[in-house]
């Protein structure tokens, strides 16, 4: 009886479903959905599965140590996170950074932007269901892997960007394979628009899917690709130039549909200007140290600081209040992926199920980095 | 002349071997080793994320380093076919009853590879609050690959690893 009362026909046609953490189309991540036969009615993102605190764990380490566990959220893009704490720190510290250390630290966070856009639109291409990106993608990307292991000595985490500099020279062999590699890079892209961003395949399953508006943009904050593909001209490396970048001339790719299919495209142009400063760096590389000499346990004079770049994924930022100690206060991430999670409920609506997982890793949301 | 005097013997002692292994494995008990072979060359991974190790299983499944050929690859489909849980780095507290849940959902037979430091022992996270000291406590764990993280070579190693302690099980249900 109480089951008869309680039976309306509308509630009954919504059904909520969980999807992740265990799941092809949401790694570490979980999405709440409600849907109505094949559209999604509302969604509600659980983030928190790779929280491992690691801004308390900052307090209790000093500002060297702090270095490699402060690059392993960002695992994709590592040297970007490190760029905005060494900035951070060297204003705090006062520290006169020389020249070539200065293009050495371009050079590697720009061969982790092209390594963390190949891993987007390889993972974007596999859930476009077009197997060749992703062959193509992750092939390619070991190029640039071989390239940054050649300079910072490891696959992924280098710890290369360290307050005072860099953490060693560039070796001679490497300014020779990355002007190389660029040569080669420039021509590979050349491919890729030709096999997935031409392909009518791909354009039916992307274009207008997952449509994010300017003004949408800028009210819920989000930033680096998704804020570009929306029309919103942001690039922290344009707007508040840091390290070098002013040396160089490159350009913000903007598109104005804010699509999933911008939000790859994008990708794709970005690519290409950093092939350009990655070019223009390694040709006029300066002479000169790599690296300040700070101590093992370098003290920092008490203040505080806020220092950005633009990473992969945005817009990459510290907030670091030091007390005199050899130990951060209080130190804050803010990272891009949690900057452009809070548009996910906002665009998974009326959506097909189908869609979720363009329009979920269009967004390029990475777990590991929002949780910290 | 010593140089392929040497290569001869190592490729004799890889055929002794051989002959012992399907001495010792095939002839003694067929049905165990066919059952077992079967399975060594099938492994299917669940598709869990746990951290950034992640990435490095991004590779190994890339064309590079291709982890197919060593007759794994990774399943979109149900966890119910799967029957290898790749463990990639970190699991929090948030994640650990989860991890159990995927677990206990796999069918027997199924094995556990525990990649990097942090599902090892904890790894850089060792101190912090949210992260387990290994998952030791929660599955059991047949091999362990330490790196942090680990090379796509290394988690390769350990996949062959694996496939050795599968083709070397005492029993045909395959543990």
């Amino acid at each position: 009886m109480t089951l008869e009362a309680e039976y309306s026909p509308d509630a009954d046609r919504i059904m909520s479903v969980s999807l992740g953490p265990q799941h092809p189309g949401a790694g570490h991540f979980r999405i709440k959905l409600w849907l109505d036969g094949d559209y999604v009615v509302r969604s509600e993102p659980d983030a928190g599965y790779v929280h491992r605190g690691e801004e308390k764990m900052s307090e209790y380490r000093n500002y060297i140590q702090n270095v490699p566990h402060l690059e392993r959220p960002v695992i994709l893009d590592s040297s970007n996170i490190l760029f905005a704490y060494a900035l951070g720190v060297d204003e705090l510290m006062n520290n006169k950074v020389p020249q070539r250390a200065q293009y050495l630290r371009v050079i590697m966070s720009e061969a982790n932007r092209i390594i963390s856009h190949m891993y987007f639109l390889a993972i974007q291409g596999l859930f476009l269901g077009h197997t060749t990106m992703i062959t193509w993608c992750m092939g390619d990307r070991d190029f640039w892997i071989d390239l940054a292991e050649r300079i910072g000595g490891a696959r992924v985490t280098f710890a290369y960007i360290i307050p005072g500099g860099v953490r060693n020279d560039i070796p001679p062999s490497a300014i020779e394979k990355g002007l190389n590699t660029c040569d080669w890079f420039d021509k590979r892209m050349d491919e890729y628009e030709k096999i997935f961003f031409r392909n009518p395949m791909v354009h039916q399953r992307s274009d207008g899917i997952g449509v994010l508006s300017r003004e949408d943009a800028i009210a819920y904050g989000a930033t680096g690709t998704v804020a570009r593909a929306s029309g919103v001209s942001v690039d922290v490396r344009k707007d508040e130039p840091y390290s070098a970048y002013e040396d160089f001339e490159f350009k913000t790719p903007v598109m104005t549909q804010g699509d999933v299919y911008a939000r790859a495209y994008v990708a794709l142009l970005d690519m290409r200007e950093s092939v350009k400063i990655i070019r223009q760096a390694l040709k006029k590389l300066p002479q000169g140290p790599v690296r300040l000499k700070l101590g093992p346990q370098p003290r920092v004079p008490a203040g505080e600081v806020y220092s950005r770049t633009e990473a992969a994924r945005g817009e990459m930022s510290y907030y670091i209040i030091s007390d005199g100690s050899p130990r951060p206060y209080r130190l804050k991430i803010g990272v891009p992926s949690a900057k452009n999670l809070r548009v996910l409920p906002l665009l998974l609506r009326n959506v097909h199920v189908a869609d979720i997982p363009p329009i979920y890793w269009g967004l390029n949301y990475w777990p590991v980095e929002a949780d910290r | 002349m010593v140089v392929a005097q040497q290569q001869k013997s190592g490729a004799f002692q890889v055929l002794v071997g051989k002959i012992d292994d399907v001495l010792q494995y095939a002839i003694g008990d067929p049905m165990r080793y066919l059952a077992n072979w079967g399975r060594l060359y099938s492994l299917w991974p669940v598709h869990l994320e746990t951290a950034c190790c992640s990435v490095e299983i991004g590779a190994a499944a890339g064309s590079r380093f291709d982890m197919e050929r060593f007759g794994a690859l990774e399943a979109f489909g149900s966890l119910r076919q799967c029957d290898l849980l790749i463990v990639m780095g970190t699991v929090t507290r948030k994640l650990a009853p989860r991890l159990k849940l995927v677990y206990d959902q796999m069918a027997e037979p199924k094995w556990v590879i525990a990649m990097g430091a942090c599902s090892i022992t904890g790894g850089l996270y060792f101190d912090s609050y949210n992260v387990l000291r290994g998952i030791d406590d929660i599955i059991p764990v047949d091999v362990y690959v330490p790196g942090c993280p680990p090379r796509a070579e290394a988690f390769l190693q350990g996949l062959v690893l694996l496939q050795e302690k599968i083709r070397r099980a005492p029993s045909l249900s395959g543990r």
